[in-house]
């Protein structure tokens, strides 16, 4: 019976159903993947971006980026700002979508402004946001100030302990309210029979969200967290527009170092070397995390 | 069975009518694609139209303003001209210009005319360029004997001239005149005087110096006035040697001493304590909006630095001065046009080049007129703001030297600029550590 | 009691919702007030509503073209779209509907790419251009634009098809009607609240994009809008005109804000649809 069904499904789905991938197949390895090994390629000569009279040094691109330990300060800077922005969306993402999906009046315009940053580019979103960070007469300063508090002394994107985490807070403006319609979206297939069932039998409605809601959309969940990983392992936007890098390395993201290297210092085989060893960190990374979350979910 | 088959037949129709509009779509897709014969649509590069009219395109860092120059005066006056050519002009802010200039030379579809730094200045600089066989020879063109053998200099690479500076460029302090009269002080002449001058305003409850190290490129403008008169004047060929390992950044009494100089206005709160949290514009408005007695910048900004502000004062501009009170002026040949070797029009291009930089033509008034780079040479060279004539005078007189990065492999600066941003940013960076880091990553760039 | 309870807790809520607002659309304030001024005045933008003009409007407006560019971003976005809702939602059938191990590998091999960005990569990717003899079109970034949307459309296609019945399709093939007719006449139709969100997703970075566009493009008469933009951002010799730009940025993204409060509804669904269902 067994046997049968899987030849039926092979007339029915026939391998030849390969010719529907076959133009994004054509195109991806053209323009996406052999450019990446062309990268890996680069990883091993000192080709600068533009003189194609390079050599081959081997590994020396390679030993290079580990003694320097630039590696390491961008490997971390990089996790934390993963860190941060996965946490805090998908907390409040997932917040608001809680309140906003109880039937409340004026969810329509709440949702908006929410949304609304998503639809501005980032060159704009950092630049309008030095100003609020700005020292002594930002906004945020002038705020601290309004409540009494010293805002002359707050220099949150000139400080160290505090650009890092400026600049993923600006990434999280930006990107909540997608974070927030993808949870919304989600709490809109949870079936309400369950939810009334949870409320006869007396639940708190903290125990209702814990015990019925959040299991019942945790495919959502892995999504964003998914989506919110990929989007800060690779940030570059708001280090390349607000900080360059600055202070000193204290906002430098493997995809910043990477561009600076390419870019400025006019590397392109360390850049490149750079890239292959952050690729598999990050591969790596991802494929910790779908170990780690229910891997059912992400895949098929 | 058949009540199936009718949901189907509509599923069906449904799916006709979606299929029909996405056809629609693509083939108008495809037939604008196809519209070869515009030849504003499809032209790459240059491409020559039947009556022999071409199109040379020119790809220039700058921002967009009214009345601008490259892409709004020089294309019409150009056209005048030469009514067979018509000159495509884009421009991107200096990041972005990078970026696309590159991945334009790597698929080969550079535009004819592209601006290119002196020497090893930055990503674009003319020699790293030249090298790459990028750049025309355009040893031969009239123009360049007009500019004088220092900027000549500035554009050679194995003895073939390849770009055109538009003109000098300066790295000065802007300071507020009104200020300075106020608290009873003059433009200073020595070091020590500098010092003071910024402690009286700082007494008078006056912020000294602003300055945006957000934008870390902004420290290259006090700490290459310090080299040029600590350094070179002690040993001209300083840079020269670096590269060939007789000198180090690490050397005493060269960058440490630079260094430890502009440090001092650091430490003693002269430039304002966050600073790097602020950005270079936000920097340059507080002392248009006289929050502050003074900002280190550089003639090219000498637009912004005149902007209405929320005062109104006078502007002065003078060099900081040196220890021993024999200043020098921090200023070079800025860059400028060079033409791209894979052009299909190069007579064309040297063509418009030439009649740009005659020194007499319209193009060149109007440039002069311009105001972004000043013009050493020809109608408008007596027309410079008088707000740089004593920089005007010093680099007549020989009393100038070039920008510290001109000289360097590009990173170099990027390096320093880190580092020292560690140093102010309270992070222990000692000036030891920024010196030894400026020497590594010169001779890993060198090595390359 | 209970009644009581809610009450307060509803008053919380809208605190907390209002309060977030605000935290999302001051930031936003600025802008507006900026480029409500004319384009010179740059003092503290913080001071905001002091001036109402609208001539860094008409700048903006004239200088970027915006028209000629409008137009052009139109055609690229929706170009790119229409051809990544086709190759995707194709390329997505066979990974789910072939359960084998070249499947499975063909899907890890695509989402692989979503790693990557763009930046990474695209001197090589210029190269490949340069060898191709690929020209400068303003329909040249819609290779990128395709290419770079892969991965994630993939993504959400396969998804989405996984919960679509194989029964329908079963009964067409007792049909006898072709892979290429079950596909158009049954699978897609059924993909549609991916196919929009598909279309939403990507179509707004591509909207908002202006790296390929000013990679791929020469012209001015190739620009599109994100590109024009960009043209008033300043860099160290020269400065920002702040106010144009604001101006400028607004242009650029009121088409996107009257589609979104116009479609809300899609939007909200079309945005979660796919990543639902993945």
């Amino acid at each position: 019976m067994k046997n049968k069904n899987k030849k039926s499904g092979m007339l029915v789905m026939p391998n030849r159903m390969y010719i529907f991938a076959v133009p994004a197949l054509l195109l991806f390895s053209v323009f996406w993947i052999y450019p990446v090994l062309q990268l890996f390629y680069y990883s091993f000569t000192n080709f600068n971006g533009i003189n194609y009279n390079y050599d081959f040094v081997g590994f020396k691109n390679f030993a290079r980026i580990i003694s320097e330990g630039s590696l390491l300060n961008s490997i971390l800077n990089t996790l934390l700002y993963t860190l941060i922005i996965v946490v805090v969306s998908n907390v409040i993402g997932l917040a608001l979508a809680f309140m906003l999906n109880m039937g409340l009046k004026g969810t329509r315009f709440y949702r908006t402004a929410v949304y609304i940053p998503a639809l501005f580019s980032a060159i704009v979103v950092g630049f309008i946001w030095s100003y609020v960070y700005m020292p002594s007469s930002g906004m945020v300063a002038s705020i601290v100030d309004l409540f009494g508090g010293e805002g002359k002394w707050l220099n949150l994107l000139g400080n160290y302990q505090t650009a890092l985490v400026s600049i993923a807070a600006v990434d999280i403006w930006k990107n909540i309210g997608t974070t927030m319609i993808i949870y919304l979206a989600g709490l809109q297939t949870v079936n309400e029979s369950y939810v009334e069932a949870g409320m006869i039998d007396g639940c708190t409605d903290w125990q209702l969200i814990k015990y019925i809601k959040l299991p019942l959309i945790s495919t959502t969940i892995t999504i964003n967290v998914v989506l919110n990983v990929i989007a800060g392992l690779k940030a570059f936007d708001f280090s390349f527009i607000m900080t360059n890098g600055g202070p000193g390395r204290a906002t430098n993201t493997l995809m910043f170092s990477i561009f600076q290297m390419a870019f400025n210092d006019q590397m392109m085989g360390k850049a490149s070397a750079f890239s292959v060893v952050s690729f598999a960190v990050i591969v790596l990374i991802t494929i910790i995390m779908l170990i780690h979350m229910n891997r059912k979910e992400v895949e098929f | 069975m058949r009540k199936q088959t009718a949901v189907f037949e509509k599923e069906e129709s449904k799916v006709k009518k979606f299929l029909a509009s996405l056809l629609v779509m693509v083939l108008s897709l495809a037939v604008l694609t196809g519209c070869g014969d515009d030849p504003d649509s499809f032209g790459h590069g240059s491409e020559e139209s039947e009556d022999g009219d071409i199109t040379i395109t020119m790809l220039f860092s700058g921002v967009a303003t009214e009345d601008d120059f490259q892409t709004m005066i020089l294309p019409k006056l150009i056209k005048e001209k030469f009514p067979n050519i018509t000159l495509e002009v884009t421009e991107l802010p200096d990041d972005q210009y990078y970026t696309a200039l590159k991945t334009k030379l790597a698929s080969g579809e550079c535009p004819d005319i592209i601006m290119v730094q002196p020497k090893y200045a930055g990503t674009n600089s003319v020699i790293s360029l030249a090298q790459a066989g990028y750049l025309l020879d355009l040893s031969d063109l009239a123009c360049l004997d007009l500019a004088g053998d220092a900027a000549k200099q500035s554009f050679t690479y194995d003895g073939k001239v390849y770009g055109i500076s538009q003109g000098a460029a300066m790295l000065g302090a802007f300071y507020n005149k009104d200020m300075f009269e106020a608290n009873s002080l003059e433009v200073p002449t020595t070091w020590d005087e500098f010092l003071n001058c910024c402690e009286t305003l700082q007494q008078a409850g006056i912020q000294p110096i602003v300055m945006g190290d957000k934008d870390a490129y902004v420290m290259q403008f006090g700490l290459y006035q310090i080299a040029a008169n600590e350094i070179y004047p002690n040993n001209p060929t300083y840079d020269d040697e670096l590269r060939t390992g007789e000198t180090h950044f690490t050397d005493e009494g060269t960058w440490d001493k630079v260094l430890e100089m502009y440090y001092e206005l650091y430490e003693k709160g002269y430039i304002n304590t966050s600073s790097l949290g602020l950005g270079a514009s936000q920097a340059m408005q507080m002392f248009v909006d006289s929050e502050a007695a003074m900002t280190f910048d550089g003639s090219f900004n000498l637009q912004g630095i005149n902007a209405a502000g929320a005062v109104d004062f006078e502007r002065g501009y003078f060099p900081i001065p040196a220890e021993n009170g024999d200043t020098y002026a921090a200023m070079a040949p800025g860059g400028g046009p060079a033409v791209y070797s894979g052009t299909k029009h190069p007579e064309e291009a040297k063509a418009i080049l030439d009649y740009w930089f005659d020194g007499e033509s319209p193009v060149y008034e109007a440039y002069s007129k311009d105001g972004n780079a000043i013009v050493t040479y020809g109608v408008g060279s007596d027309k410079n703001d008088p707000i740089f004539d004593t920089f005007l005078d010093m680099y007549r007189d020989g009393k100038a030297w070039y920008w510290c990065n001109q000289a360097w492999p590009a990173g170099t600066e990027t390096e320093m600029e880190a580092l020292f941003g560690s140093m102010i940013g309270g992070q222990g960076t000692t000036i030891d550590d920024i010196t030894s880091g400026m020497q590594r990553k010169l001779e890993e760039l060198l090595e390359q | 009691m209970g009644k009581k309870k809610t009450k307060v807790s509803r008053v919380i809520i809208y605190i907390f919702l209002t309060l977030f607002s605000v935290i999302m659309l001051s930031p936003l304030v600025i802008v507006l007030s900026s480029s409500f001024r004319t384009p010179g005045n740059m003092t503290s933008p913080l001071k905001l509503f002091r001036e109402f003009s609208l001539e860094s409007y008409v700048t903006a407006f004239t200088k970027m073209g915006y028209l000629s560019e409008f137009v052009n971003s139109f055609i690229t976005t929706a170009g790119s779209v229409c051809i990544i809702v086709l190759l995707t939602s194709m390329a997505a059938y066979p990974l789910v509907r072939i359960k084998k191990k070249s499947s499975r590998g063909l899907y890890y091999f695509f989402i692989a790419g979503m790693v990557i960005p763009a930046q990474m990569i695209i001197v090589p990717i210029a190269q490949v251009f340069g060898r191709l003899h690929i020209p400068n079109t303003r329909f040249t970034p819609m290779i990128m634009f395709v290419t770079c949307s892969l991965p994630f459309a993939i993504f959400l296609y396969t998804g989405f098809l996984k919960s679509v019945p194989v029964e329908l399709e079963e009964a067409a093939f007792l049909e006898g009607a072709g892979l290429w007719r079950r596909f158009f006449t049954i699978v897609f139709p059924m993909l549609k609240p991916a196919t929009v969100s598909v279309i939403i997703t990507q179509g707004m970075w591509i909207w908002n994009d202006y790296f390929f566009p000013m990679v791929f493009t020469t012209k001015r008469t190739q620009y599109s809008l994100p590109v024009g933009m960009i043209q008033f951002l300043g860099d160290r010799e020269n400065p920002a005109q702040w106010n144009v730009l604001f101006a400028a940025c607004i242009l650029c993204a009121i088409p996107l804000i009257i589609l979104f409060l116009c479609l809300q509804k899609h939007f909200v669904n079309g945005i979660a649809a796919g990543a639902v269902k993945g």
